[in-house]
């Protein structure tokens, strides 16, 4: 006589309970002790590692405590919305998530990292119950969800790995790097395109944007390497101003920069031609 | 035990009256008494207090997060004596100045960490033993939201500092915010709160950090620990001495279950 999943289901959980009543042990005392220990290892290993951060970091002119230890600086410096001389970095538990969109780079993937790939791990999380619904609990006798599980995990260290150590450029080394692009795109002598290029290397577009092989190309931003070849400068002032009226959403505007910068801005996308296009 | 000692009596009327009488009006007593006063499976053991640890690890968090909340502020408006934001240098003199000030920002900042850890080694465990199966699926799914949102603390708490890395990562978490379909663009200009993000922006992380998301993380723990009371903790799968392990069958299945049947009782 074959007999359903749930009653099958129900009469394990019967003699479950039954098992737990006559040969168990009390939680209390004996189960919530456990659980104590294990919350002052908890809480100890809290303090420690606030300990170690507060006193492994260090101090620096500008400040007590903006020399990063091995757990990092107290804070960094005041957030400044002018100067991007920063890599934007999330914490740890975000970096799989971070680096998820440097796979998915191009416009019209990007929506896979950041909604799509989340919401279906959200799902198959929220739904397994339903649909792993065979009785064995014993893991070697589950070998597809331990291979899941495995591969789950794999994939998930390697992401965080790579997030933690993907490097970008800062600001200050892109800067660097304006002479040799005013000389590849030919604005040399240009000063308002020159001032525009620094502006371009410090104000973080290359954390978004690729320009001449360097930066990030994230989000769906497109290399910008030959950007003047399709506009003017004043087109980008405008751009620059409003991106969300030219249909772009991600990039926030940049009218605080000032319409003297966003010239020089406008004046070096103009004058980034290609190094093909002479 | 026929005169009652005075001690006795003092005992019943200061103590036991009064909770009594509470009792009465809201299952306190017998509520914390089915809390308490209950069997596990006797083969249960460290992996199971990782649960547990986690609530450890929130308390940690809301404890303090509240006193954090005493003395931070969350304005991005230039405090004219320090020439900095209002939150940073709210959030400098809690490190530098207040009394073991470090300690508490360095354990909610740490803790954070913690308990995002815990709450993966606990899911891990859950399933590692196949405890998401009935009738623990309730269990399994109020746990899911709860890490969903634990997730959510750390996005909006990374913000309130209001320094460079705060900023930055929230800007580009914003825009990821934007890249949704439908309800992502609106969503990620509700968060900004105008086209640059500012005080706005930063009032409104704050709310989500420290009410509505506490709040929802809070009732999601209560349901959780509720539903392990009622259901038990499942032993480990492999154990020989596993609360409802098979028996052999020394007498025919169908007599064996209906006996079962007969004696589990309860609920
Ligand atoms: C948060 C990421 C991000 C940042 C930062 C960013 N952008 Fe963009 N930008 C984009 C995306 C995405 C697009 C493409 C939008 C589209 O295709 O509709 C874009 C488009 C553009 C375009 C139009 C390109 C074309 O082909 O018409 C220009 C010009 C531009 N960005 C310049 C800049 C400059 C200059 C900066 C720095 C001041 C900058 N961007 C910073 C994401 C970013
Ligand atoms: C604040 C977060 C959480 C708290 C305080 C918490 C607390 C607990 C406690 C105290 C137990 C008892 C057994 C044990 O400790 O292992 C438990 C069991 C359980 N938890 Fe959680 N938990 C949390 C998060 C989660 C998450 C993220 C999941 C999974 C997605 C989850 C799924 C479960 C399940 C299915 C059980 C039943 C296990 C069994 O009966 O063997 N919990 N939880």
């Amino acid at each position: 006589m074959a007999r359903d999943l749930g009653e099958l289901n129900r009469e394990d959980f019967a003699r479950y309970k039954d098992d737990v009543k006559k040969e168990g042990k009390p939680f209390f005392p004996r189960a919530i002790f456990h659980d104590t220990v294990m919350s002052l290892v908890v809480v100890g290993i809290i303090v420690a590692l606030a300990a170690i951060w507060y006193y492994d970091a260090g101090d620096t002119p500008e400040g007590e405590g903006l020399e990063p230890g091995i757990l990092g600086p107290w804070y960094t410096e005041p957030a400044d919305p002018a100067t991007t001389n920063f890599v934007p970095r999330p914490d740890w538990y975000f970096y799989f998530l971070f680096y998820l969109l440097r796979i998915f780079k191009w416009p019209e993937t990007v929506f896979i990292a950041t909604v799509g790939i989340p919401t279906i791990c959200l799902i198959l999380l929220i739904g397994l119950p339903f649909y792993d619904r065979r009785r064995e609990r014993r893991p070697l006798h589950r070998p597809v969800a331990m291979v899941a599980a495995v591969l789950t995990i794999l994939s998930m260290a390697v992401l965080t790995w790579k997030g933690a150590t993907a490097k970008e450029a800062l600001g200050s080394e892109l800067v660097l790097l304006v002479p040799s692009w005013a000389e590849e795109q030919g604005f040399v002598g240009n000063e308002e395109a020159e001032k525009g290029a620094k502006l371009f290397a410090e104000s973080g577009c290359l954390n978004c944007h690729t320009y001449l092989g360097q930066g990030a190309g994230n989000l769906g931003a497109p290399d910008l390497s030959e950007v003047g070849a399709t506009n003017d400068a004043a087109y980008f002032v405008q751009y620059l101003t409003n991106p969300a009226a030219y249909g772009n959403t991600v990039m926030g505007s940049y009218s605080y920069l000032g319409a003297e910068n966003l010239a020089a801005l406008g004046e070096f996308l103009a004058a980034s031609k290609g190094t093909s296009g002479g | 035990m026929a005169a009652k000692s005075k001690k006795d009596l003092l005992v019943e009327n200061a103590i036991l009256a009064p909770l009594d009488w509470v009792d009465e009006r809201t299952a306190a007593v017998r509520g914390t008494k089915w809390f308490l006063f209950r069997n596990v499976p006797r083969d249960i053991s460290w992996a199971q207090t990782l649960g547990s640890a986690a609530l450890t690890a929130f308390i940690v968090m809301a404890v303090t997060g509240v006193i954090l909340a005493m003395y931070y502020e969350p304005s991005a408006t230039i405090d004219p004596v320090s020439g900095k934001s209002v939150a940073y240098t709210s959030i400098e003199s809690i490190t530098n100045e207040l009394t073991l000030g470090w300690l508490v920002r360095g354990m909610h900042r740490w803790g954070a960490s913690v308990f995002i850890i815990l709450l993966f080694l606990h899911m891990g465990r859950v399933f590692l033993f196949g405890a998401y199966k009935y009738p623990r699926e309730l269990t399994w799914i109020t746990g899911v939201l709860i890490l969903a949102m634990g997730m959510l603390m750390g996005f909006t708490g990374y913000l309130l500092p209001w320094d460079q890395t705060a900023y930055w990562a929230t800007v580009v978490g914003i825009n990821l915010n934007g890249t949704a379909p439908f309800a992502g663009p609106w969503l990620a200009q509700f968060l900004a709160g105008g086209p640059e993000i500012g005080s706005d922006a930063l009032a409104k992380f704050y709310a989500l950090h420290m009410l509505a998301i506490p709040g929802a993380l809070i009732a999601l723990i209560g349901v959780h620990i509720y539903l392990v009371t009622r259901l038990g903790v499942s032993s480990p799968p492999w154990s020989g001495e596993a609360a409802g392990r098979e028996r052999p069958a020394v007498e025919p299945a169908g007599a064996r279950a209906g006996l079962v049947r007969g004696s589990g009782g309860g609920d």
